[in-house]
């Protein structure tokens, strides 16, 4: 699997989305699901999912799909 | 001083900068409390943000002497048009496109008539968490200003700080927050995005924040965050309430501040009491773990053990009564009942046991009814079990800052559907309802579902 679609379902399955979400141009807050407690649980399960570490200010900005995409591009993940 | 706000008051929003103060401030909330003088009577509804519009909205109704319900802007379409119904407000201030009937466009209430509310009832704030039929703590103008007075007396807030909006200001405590600094001249950071964000951290050094305000979660964030108030140096007050916080995190976020010089203050209360009852003073946390405090300045507790009496005997487990200034006028589930006087004469009976130590402070053991808190907010059990019943029987049980819903032959789609109707119904994150399948629920002899047992499988 790329590293947009297994993106896409750590978001779908965290958060709860519907199957056709338009997740990639998510950002934090704009659904009820990505609050600050969402965003918790969103940021263990990419985590889990990549076995990357989130240091403290990335996991503040890490406030939409794309940025999460770079981030994980940062860490080395492969496309 | 009758009025919430202190001369020196202020407020800043922090997504737009915006500062308002002093005379402007003054002049402001004038006019908007001159604006509600010709509405119908009845309560005013206030859909309240964490902006300026919102805040002076409240502030006007405070001063107009206009009873005013605070309501959170994201809940449900329908939950709005029931308590519209019941309560029939005057007017609902910031109200959704498409105004209910009987209203105006702009959400005035078209007929002139109603009931005319109690003099003395200036906020009312809907009970955490209930279901199907929310209702209102009726909290009179003495009982706000005194325990706004109270908070700020123990917290010594002064005209310096500058608290941030951690949390809701249809939550009682994010009300009190907000009172407690305008009383005292200081200011309050308007910002809406929360700790895990950004925008948050930013408007806290820009704006030179002095203290935080957290229930339970927020500190699980904050650890998770590897929160270092080193790096705030402006931030050297943690307060937390809205639930027992773990005592592990109590010691480590306590030796986190003191280090730096810093405060932490643990404190207790319910919405009942507007919302503070007792804190523990910052220089006796380390040797108090796990208690919610002395009571607050004017106010004392009781325990009342089985055979009705009550005693502050120390060790005695009973439950929880509190007297003072700051205990609710009661609740209200109609238009009428916003007219009715005082019923609880400062006494609140609440619900919680604990106990009190040989130096009168407060330990709270459980709950007498079946409750749950979910990121602060108080869920009945009951209710939950009746929101899932369509899905099969249930069993809920409390797990720290998340309830655990046991259904019963369930499949793995049901408990997820099951959460989602929570999450739905009571408008709380889905990850506060952790819905697991069970095959047949222990019972105890009676034939009774066995409760202890479902919590020690948590």
């Amino acid at each position: 699997m790329s590293l947009n679609d297994r993106l896409r379902s750590v978001f779908t399955e965290a958060l709860q989305l519907d199957a056709d979400a338009d997740v990639e141009n998510l950002k934090y807050r704009d659904i009820d699901a990505w609050d600050s407690v969402g965003h918790m649980a969103l940021v263990a399960a990419i985590e889990d999912e990549f076995d990357v570490q989130f240091e403290t200010e990335q996991v503040i900005d890490l406030s939409s799909f794309k940025v999460a995409v770079d981030m994980l591009r940062g860490f080395g993940v492969g496309e | 001083m009758t009025s919430l706000v202190h001369p020196g008051a202020r407020l800043r929003d922090a997504a737009t900068g915006e500062l308002v103060g002093g005379a402007e401030l003054a002049e402001r909330v004038a006019r908007v409390a001159e604006s509600y003088a010709d509405l119908p009577p009845g309560v005013l509804f206030l859909r309240v943000g964490l902006d300026v519009p919102s805040v002076l909205a409240y502030l006007g109704a405070f001063q107009a002497g206009r009873a005013v319900a605070l309501l959170d802007p994201a809940q449900d379409r329908a939950v709005l048009d029931d308590l519209v119904t019941r309560f029939r407000p005057a007017a609902v201030v910031g109200g959704p496109p498409g105004a209910a009937p009987g209203y105006t466009d702009d959400w005035v209430r078209v007929d002139a008539g109603g009931v005319v509310p109690h003099p003395d009832l200036a906020v009312l704030l809907p009970t955490s968490g209930s279901t199907g039929n929310p209702k209102f703590v009726r909290l009179s103008r003495a009982a706000v200003l005194a325990n706004a007075d109270a908070i700020a007396e123990v917290l010594d807030i002064g005209p310096d700080e500058v608290a941030p909006t951690t949390l809701p200001l249809h939550y009682s405590y994010g009300m009190s927050v907000l009172n407690s600094h305008l009383r005292r001249g200081a200011t309050v950071l308007l910002e809406g995005s929360g700790v895990v964000a950004r925008p948050f951290w930013d408007a806290v050094v820009e704006h030179g924040a002095t203290s935080l305000a957290g229930v339970p979660y927020h500190y699980e964030m904050l650890r998770r965050l590897r929160f270092d108030p080193a790096k705030y140096p402006t931030l050297r007050t943690l307060t937390q309430a809205g639930g027992k916080l773990r005592t592990e995190l109590v010691s480590e976020f306590n030796a986190k501040m003191t280090a730096v010089g810093g405060r932490m203050f643990v404190m207790y209360g319910q919405t009942e009491a507007a919302p503070r009852m007792a804190t523990v003073p910052a220089a006796r946390l380390a040797d108090k773990p796990g208690s919610a405090g002395l009571a607050l300045p004017g106010g004392s507790f009781a325990v009342r053990t089985g055979d009705g009496a009550e005693t502050t005997a120390p060790g005695v487990v009973g439950e929880i009564v509190y007297r003072g200034p700051n205990v609710m006028m009661g609740y209200a589930e109609s238009e009428a009942e916003l007219a009715l006087p005082d019923g609880l004469g400062g006494v609140l009976v609440t619900g919680d046991l604990g106990y009190l130590d040989d130096e009168g402070y407060l330990y709270v053991t459980g709950r007498l009814k079946r409750i749950g808190k979910v990121f602060g907010n108080r869920v009945s059990l009951d209710d939950l079990e009746q929101l899932v019943k369509h899905l099969g029987a249930a069993a809920a049980v409390p797990a720290g800052d998340k309830v655990v819903v046991w259904l019963d032959g369930a499949s793995a789609d049901d408990c997820k559907a099951a959460a989602r109707a929570l999450a739905a119904a009571l408008h709380m994150h889905i990850t506060g309802f952790d819905v697991r399948p069970v095959a047949g629920f222990p019972l105890l002899p009676s034939g009774k579902i066995d409760y202890r047992a479902l919590e020690a499988r948590v």
